[in-house]
């Protein structure tokens, strides 16, 4: 399946925070040291957001949690005459 | 990590590691953290054994941005006494079934649990707040405000970080699935290494069991396995192994069926009346309003004009009983499609919600994947509201039976949060004043006790052989089919409306699924898996056992069905309905409300 993290092979630097934080433990270290890490069990995700949460580079969208169609919320857009 | 290669055998790689403790705490979420910060005062030794890691695990592991208080400097101010709340929690939030001591016990704390909490670094005082104290309280769950709003998206570190440096020993990735016993006193527990595949014995003269709610009995109402918006992490293992070891359980029978809330991403906004509040409506595609805004509290006669409290609640109340929105049977009758609209909000208004979400659960993330993955804006846009998944939860107050000082039947072994029974919306006010209480008790009761007491050899041979089972198998089914299959049962035969034979025949297919179906694990990981598939399918027989001894239906809050008995039945079942292990069978007995 696609993976419902995916790392920037530049940006991650391998710290493994996630790895060790991950509620469901989906990740694995990645055997070479600064590499990102693995998604071991991707349909394990439970999409908390707890990697995005500690990890110190996702502004530079080391990591990134992608949504499936499935879990997508269902939007009725633009309803409101406000401009933003 | 096996296997490991070489020619050392699985069974003898797997290791009994033995850790001596004087309090043991299982589950290090809110109530299990708090529990050994507390405990630890008492120069005792504290373990506590996490299946995840305790940074980012349970129901606040990526945040929580409220908890109900009886707050002294605002509510004496403002003509609400604390038996005002104790009333307002009885009879509205509770509909009469509640264990009247806890409510005590977590209202009558929960201020100072939160002073606390604000030691361990959460920031709770607001410069722009127009209360004493600085604090920002919003209506949530009673008649006036009692919800105290905080920055509490970090508060899992913050309790870890304060647990470690008070000297607790915390295992992480060590899922405890059994507890020891020696003389109906508690004497340990048995856990396994999800990474390591080891076996842990853990002794200890006092245990704290706070592994929170049962979950995943029921398939996702989205599809995707694990999402919900309770942390899929948690099945019920506390639950499950009280049971076995002769603690009672209530309230099982209260599994919600399917309930309306965002769609897709289950994520705890609640109704309009939460998080997204007050801007927060449920509207329709044309704009129909079918729950309306709100607007921030008056507190400008603070201090001014008292309120008249009775009179308040009385209209809190009556406003309750037509407040529940049944979806399915507005859908049923052609209304909606319903989304969760804040269009009408002002910006400041927008801005709080904005802020609220941003430290509850899951929140901070979801509004990065709302602004950047689908371009959303709360002040343009609506949100879907589509069925989530079922949930023993919050109002249901599923759990074991404690004493008021939070003791199980079991001597030594006590229960904090959302793992005790009969305290509806005891959320994180439970586990911050349960989890306080239960340590401080369970550590005064540890150093009183000279030594620790046996354990015998074979419960910890018994686990092992049973790892080995499921190891060496030649074939067997991955767990997510045992999973899916239990939550086929559960769904159909357990649904939103039961009745005897329906509930009878679901028990049969469980007890035949579960005899049936061999499973096989590759690694430590999925060891952990099968085992919380084994308290899935335990918590899955409490639930269609208890509905079968419920002989009645019963309105919100508690809300069940049974299509054989569909008048509410105060006279026989306002109470809590009670199952326990004796002499190897499971019986039922009343405990009055």
């Amino acid at each position: 399946m696609y993976p419902p993290v995916v790392f920037d092979e530049i940006e991650c630097n391998g710290c493994n925070i996630c790895v060790d934080i991950c509620p469901m433990d989906i990740f694995g270290p990645n055997p070479v040291k600064g590499k990102p890490p693995i998604v071991l069990y991707g349909d394990e995700c439970r999409y908390c957001g707890a990697c995005w949460m500690r990890c110190a580079r996702r502004k530079n969208h080391a990591l990134r949690i992608v949504v499936p169609p499935a879990m997508r919320v269902s939007i009725l857009r633009n309803v409101s005459t406000r401009r933003r | 990590m096996y296997p490991l290669g070489g020619d050392k055998t699985v069974s003898e790689q797997i290791q009994v590691v033995s850790i001596e403790t004087d309090v043991l705490v299982i589950g290090g979420g809110l109530a299990g953290c708090m529990a050994a910060i507390k405990a630890v005062e008492h120069g005792v030794k504290v373990v506590i054994a996490e299946k995840a890691n305790t940074e980012n695990s349970g129901c606040a592991g990526t945040g929580i941005d409220h908890s109900w208080a009886y707050v002294p400097p605002v509510h004496e101010p403002l003509g609400y006494t604390f038996d005002d709340l104790m009333q307002d929690h009885i009879q509205g939030s509770s509909g009469g079934l509640v264990r009247k001591d806890l409510l005590r016990l977590v209202a009558g704390n929960n201020y100072s649990r939160m002073l606390d909490i604000e030691k361990f670094g959460v920031k709770m005082r607001y410069a722009d707040s127009p209360l004493p104290g600085n604090l920002r309280i919003v209506p949530q769950f009673h008649s006036v405000p009692t919800s105290i709003n905080f920055d509490g998206r970090y508060i899992k570190l913050r309790l870890t970080r304060q647990a470690k440096k008070r000297g607790v020993d915390i295992y992480n990735r060590v899922m405890v699935t059994e507890l020891l016993t020696y003389d109906g006193e508690i004497a340990g527990a048995l856990g396994v290494g999800i990474r390591d595949g080891n076996i842990y014995l853990f002794r200890a003269n006092a245990i704290v069991l706070s592994t929170g709610r049962s979950n995943r009995m029921t398939r996702s109402a989205s599809g995707p396995r694990h999402n919900l918006r309770v942390p899929a992490e948690d099945t019920g293992d506390g639950k499950a192994m009280a049971l076995r070891a002769g603690v009672g359980v209530i309230n099982m029978e209260l599994l919600t069926g399917l309930w309306f809330n965002i769609g897709g991403n289950e994520i705890n906004l609640g109704s309009p009346r939460n998080t997204t509040q007050p801007a927060g409506s449920i509207t329709g595609v044309k704009g129909e309003v079918f729950v309306p805004r709100t607007r921030f509290y008056d507190w400008s006669r603070l201090g001014k004009e008292k309120i008249n409290a009775a009179d308040v609640r009385r209209q809190w109340i009556e406003s309750r009983t037509g407040a529940f929105r049944d979806y399915f049977a507005l859908r049923r009758q052609g209304k909606g499609p319903f989304f969760l609209d804040l269009t009408g909000g002002t910006e400041e208004e927008i801005q709080y919600a904005e802020w609220s979400i941003s430290h509850e659960a899951k929140g901070y993330w979801w509004l990065d994947y709302l602004a950047n993955q689908e371009n959303f804006d709360f002040r343009t846009d609506k949100l879907e509201y589509l069925p989530n998944t079922r949930e023993l939860s919050i109002a249901q107050a599923g759990g074991v039976v404690v004493d008021r000082n939070l003791e199980t039947a079991v001597k030594g072994l006590y229960a904090a949060g959302d793992e005790v029974g009969g305290l509806p919306f005891s959320s994180s006010p439970g586990a911050f004043s349960m989890g306080w209480h239960s340590g401080d008790l369970a550590a005064q009761r540890a150093g009183r006790q000279n030594a620790l007491p046996p354990v015998k050899e074979e419960p910890v041979a018994a686990l092992k052989q049973l790892c080995l089972s499921m190891i060496d198998r030649k074939v067997g089914f991955h767990w997510t089919q045992l999973e899916l299959a239990v939550q086929n049962i559960v769904d159909y035969y357990c649904g939103d409306e039961r009745s005897e034979n329906y509930l009878k025949r679901g028990l049969e297919r469980l007890a035949q699924l579960r005899s049936e179906t061999p499973l096989k694990a590759e690694n430590p990981h999925e060891l952990g898996r099968c085992l919380e598939v084994r308290s899935i399918i335990e918590n899955a027989e409490m639930v269609i056992r208890a509905s079968l001894e419920r002989k009645e239906s019963r309105k919100q809050p508690s809300r069940f069905t049974r299509a054989d008995y569909p008048e509410q039945d105060d006279a026989n079942y306002l109470c809590f309905l009670c199952q326990q292990k004796i002499d190897g069978e499971v019986k039922f007995s009343k405990i009055a409300v």
